[in-house]
């Protein structure tokens, strides 16, 4: 019954009060919520400007720099070892922590500046897309703002690949003739100008494992293996006989998958060991776009892809290089740098092509295996094919190592630039760079600390560091423009076809000039 | 003076009675429809101002060499050249190549949508079927069918992944010596497809299960009762009783599969990987990634097109099916 009156009162007179009450309430509800809006903007608009700058800029002295987990759970040191290198302690620094995955921190970044986001004051850019950021004038010019003192350090002490990965390329797109492509709207500040500074740089080079080599008769410290890069061919050899003499499972392991760390890294060290180059020599490899050569089908280039899968597929394989052994495994055409990693950290390989970080994964590893010791760790350049000499482009060929790293930039919208600027320079003092090296476990770009002599024996890199000063002179940066992220991808993809006998050595590579040549075009 | 008050007086009053008079003349739907608006505005605005902006960028240049998203206005020349072939290099596999139809997103995505959600059909129906029964452990035996459900893509893509990676898992090995793989099968883009698909029924025809058994559920059991009595067959009692009253919840079934399989790309990022099995989803995160966001939306546009058009089959079924009814 009850429920009947209740359906009764919807359909009966009742409703038409309920119906007016029900508008009368809905329109009251409304317009205290408007008001309320209205209100709760209210104080916050006073703290405001109005025109976008977001009010005082939150202190004036606050300095807020991305970092990553490692350098964040530390902020506490981090932050007093800012302070011992002399920076102002009027200056507060705080950390903000970014993912741990480059491509992420590269959207997140660009995120940020497109929206004219304040916060953070410093950026740590991975080297391998900070020119894309400079070309979009989205940086601080460094050039502009920091010390003759600071920037004299940086031309005398640093290694060169680095620094040039954080300059304004000498020309963004084809076509412009002046010294600035800034009125262009296509190519950021003035050429050469530095809009980073290197905060931790990393260069990779062949570990092995030393017991084994010299159980098989070879001597590396009297022929100096850690400073004087051998051939590839000498290498081959090496492994291979040294595989066969030992109980490992893998002789040479490096990362061949289908990714760009085979187009930044791993295959530009083979190509550039071997006299080629993507787009020319070094002169163009940060542009102009559209208009340089792109230089993937030539001679090089097929010789160092017939000698890697020489390297994986032995002398059967129809563009089988003669006098190069098979040491490495089919699995490295699907390896990156962990699954790579981990058999020779295992002890169950003889060589590694990887990044320094490699050189403290094995030696901790090797320390707490019990059968090895940090000792049996050795490190030499990545070998090479041709001398600089023979290669036609300027600076390719010989030993060279695929420059990875991070700078540290500043943010354009930053109310506090000059602040940032001074936390940058903080952290060129060699007190900072010394805590970076022996408490955070970076290398970083000043070449002083590749010298023993300057840092100690600091466990493990002390017997490595002569090794990486090589690796680091000869460093090899990535083609980074706008366009690099469609390259690479191309690249990568034909590349490993090829080495997995998918595809024949000159007709991808015909296949990858004509793709390249049309990303050129296409801006 | 006073006149002149009251008149204006009046004049708010039968304003502001005037509305609540109209409310009053509404039928029970028209009041109910007016109720609605708000809500609908809002829906509205929410679903399609996303899209709006979407396609607007899609009329736009990309802007790599500055801060904006996007540059300047160049009509439907995004969509030109995506569907003719002529931004294959800037998306690393094409677009649409029916001579490669491997290679390609748009056929590859149709191929993977066709095969896995044909398998997850029939294995979801049969797994159904199963659970509609009463059997001791029933409980425990949609336990054990939900479970893959229940494990997110990363961690699904991570175990297949793991299981076809040399010197970790057995799966390439056993299925090389079978001579069904290649020899590297997660950059061999035949055999991530095969690898997806199977990850994906793995873990979806549960979902179809699901579905499937609320259908199943609702089918009035004496109709099987009568069916026995007039001498039907097992096949007879599905085909004329059990498939047409469940049909509805398949469709509905189907048509989610279909529009969640179309926009694949977590499967596939933590398996082969984009470059190797190119999807889609696949080409609008790539060109996001690269700063070609023009580009990008155009790609997403497109495939919100495709994925409306699949989705419009299976509502038009449904259509007939209610008319039908």
């Amino acid at each position: 019954m009850s429920n009947d009156s209740s359906s009764g009162a919807e359909s009966g007179p009742g409703a038409s009060s309920s119906r007016r009450r029900f508008v009368k309430a809905v329109g009251v509800a409304g317009a205290v919520g408007l008001a309320g809006c209205q209100d709760g903007a209210g104080p916050g608009a006073d703290t405001g400007t109005g025109d976008g700058t977001g009010g005082d800029g939150g202190g004036g002295g606050t300095v807020e720099m991305a970092m990553p987990s490692n350098v964040t759970d530390r902020a506490e040191d981090t932050r007093q070892a800012l302070y011992d290198a002399g920076l102002s302690e009027d200056i507060e620094v705080s950390f903000l922590s970014t993912s741990e995955i480059s491509g992420d921190v590269q959207a997140q970044y660009r995120s940020w500046l497109n929206a004219g986001r304040e916060t953070p004051d410093v950026f740590r850019m991975d080297s391998g897309w900070t020119i894309p950021f400079v070309v979009r004038d989205q940086l601080v010019n460094l050039s502009e703002r920091l010390s003759d003192d600071a920037l004299s350090m940086l031309d005398e002490h640093y290694f060169e690949a680095p620094l040039e990965s954080a300059r304004a390329p000498a020309q963004a797109v084809g076509g412009g003739g002046g010294d600035t492509d800034t009125g262009t709207g296509m190519g950021g500040g003035p050429r050469g100008e530095l809009y980073g500074v290197p905060w931790q740089v990393g260069f990779p080079t062949i570990q092995y494992r030393k017991d084994l080599v010299t159980d098989a008769g070879f001597d590396p410290e009297g022929e100096s293996w850690a400073t004087e890069p051998m051939t590839w061919q000498r290498f081959s050899e090496v492994i291979s006989e040294t595989h066969g003499n030992a109980d490992v499972e893998y002789g040479f392991n490096w990362q061949g998958t289908d990714y760009v760390g085979l187009s930044c890294c791993t295959f530009n060290e083979f190509m550039t060991t071997w006299g080629g180059a993507y787009f020319g020599g070094r002169d163009t490899l940060f542009g102009p776009v559209g208009d340089r050569p792109v230089t993937v089908d030539e001679e090089p280039v097929h010789q160092a892809l017939a000698m890697v899968r020489t390297l994986i597929h032995g002398s059967d394989d129809e563009y089988a290089l003669d006098g190069y052994q098979q040491i490495s495994p089919n699995a490295v055409l699907e390896w990156t740098e962990g699954t790579s990693l981990s058999p020779f950290t295992n002890g169950n390989a003889v060589a590694l092509r990887y990044w320094p970080s490699g050189i403290f994964e094995a030696a901790t590893a090797f320390e707490e295996s019990g059968d090895l010791s940090p000792d049996d760790l050795g490190t030499m350049p990545i070998p090479y094919a041709v001398s600089q000499d023979e290669s036609e482009y300027e600076g390719i060929g010989g030993t060279a190592s695929a420059l990875g790293g991070w700078h540290l930039t500043v943010n354009p919208n930053s109310p506090n630039v000059d602040a940032a600027v001074q936390v940058i320079e903080a952290t060129m003092q060699q007190s900072f760079r010394t805590f970076q090296f022996s408490e955070l476990g970076y290398l970083t770009g000043d070449q002083r600390l590749f010298d023993p002599e300057n840092v100690g024996d600091v466990d493990p890199w002390g017997p490595h560091l002569e090794t990486l000063q090589v690796a680091g002179e000869n460093a090899i940066p990535r083609p980074v423009t706008v366009v690099w992220p469609d390259q690479s991808s191309q690249i990568a993809s034909r590349v490993n076809a090829v080495l997995a006998q998918q595809q024949a050595p000159e007709e991808a590579m015909s296949a990858l000039a004509g793709s390249l040549e049309e990303i050129e075009q296409s801006v | 003076m006073a006149t002149s008050d009251e008149h204006g007086r009046g004049r708010v009053r039968s304003a502001a009675v005037a509305p609540a008079n109209w409310t009053e003349r509404l039928s029970e739907q028209g009041f109910a429809y007016l109720l609605l608006v708000p809500t609908l505005l809002l829906v509205s605005t929410m679903a399609l101002w996303p899209l709006v902006s979407t396609f607007e960028m899609s009329l736009r240049a990309d802007a790599l060499f500055s801060a904006e998203y996007v540059g300047e206005f160049v009509a439907f020349e995004n969509y030109a050249e995506l569907l003719t072939g002529q931004r294959n290099a800037i998306l690393g596999s094409p677009f649409l190549d029916f001579g490669q139809p491997f290679q390609s997103a748009l056929t590859v995505t149709l191929i993977y949508v066709a095969i896995a959600v044909t398998l997850e059909t029939v294995i979801g129906f049969g797994q159904a079927l199963v659970l509609d029964q009463s059997f001791r452990g029933r409980r425990w035996v949609r336990v054990a069918i939900l479970i893959p459900w229940a494990v997110p893509i990363a961690i699904q893509g991570l175990i297949f992944w793991l299981f076809f990676q040399p010197g970790i898992g057995v799966g390439t090995d056993l299925l090389q010596g079978l001579g069904v793989f290649s020899s590297n099968p997660l950059i061999n883009t035949t055999d991530t497809l095969i690898i997806v698909i199977v990850a994906d029924v793995w873990k979806t025809s549960a979902f179809m299960a699901l579905l499937i058994l609320a259908g199943l559920q609702s089918v009035d059991r004496s109709l099987y009762d009568v069916a026995k009595v007039a001498g039907a067959s097992k096949i007879q009692q599905f085909r004329y009783i059990t498939f047409p009253l469940v049909l509805p919840a398949l469709l509905v079934a189907l048509l989610f599969r279909t529009i969640q399989s179309m926009r694949v790309y977590g499967i596939i990022e933590t398996t082969g990987g984009c470059s190797t099995l190119p999807s889609l989803t696949c080409m609008v995160v790539s060109t996001f990634r690269s700063g070609r966001y023009a580009t990008s939306a155009a790609v997403a546009f497109i495939t919100a097109g495709i994925v409306a058009l699949v989705a419009l089959v299976y509502i038009v079924k449904f259509a007939d099916l209610e008319v039908g009814a």
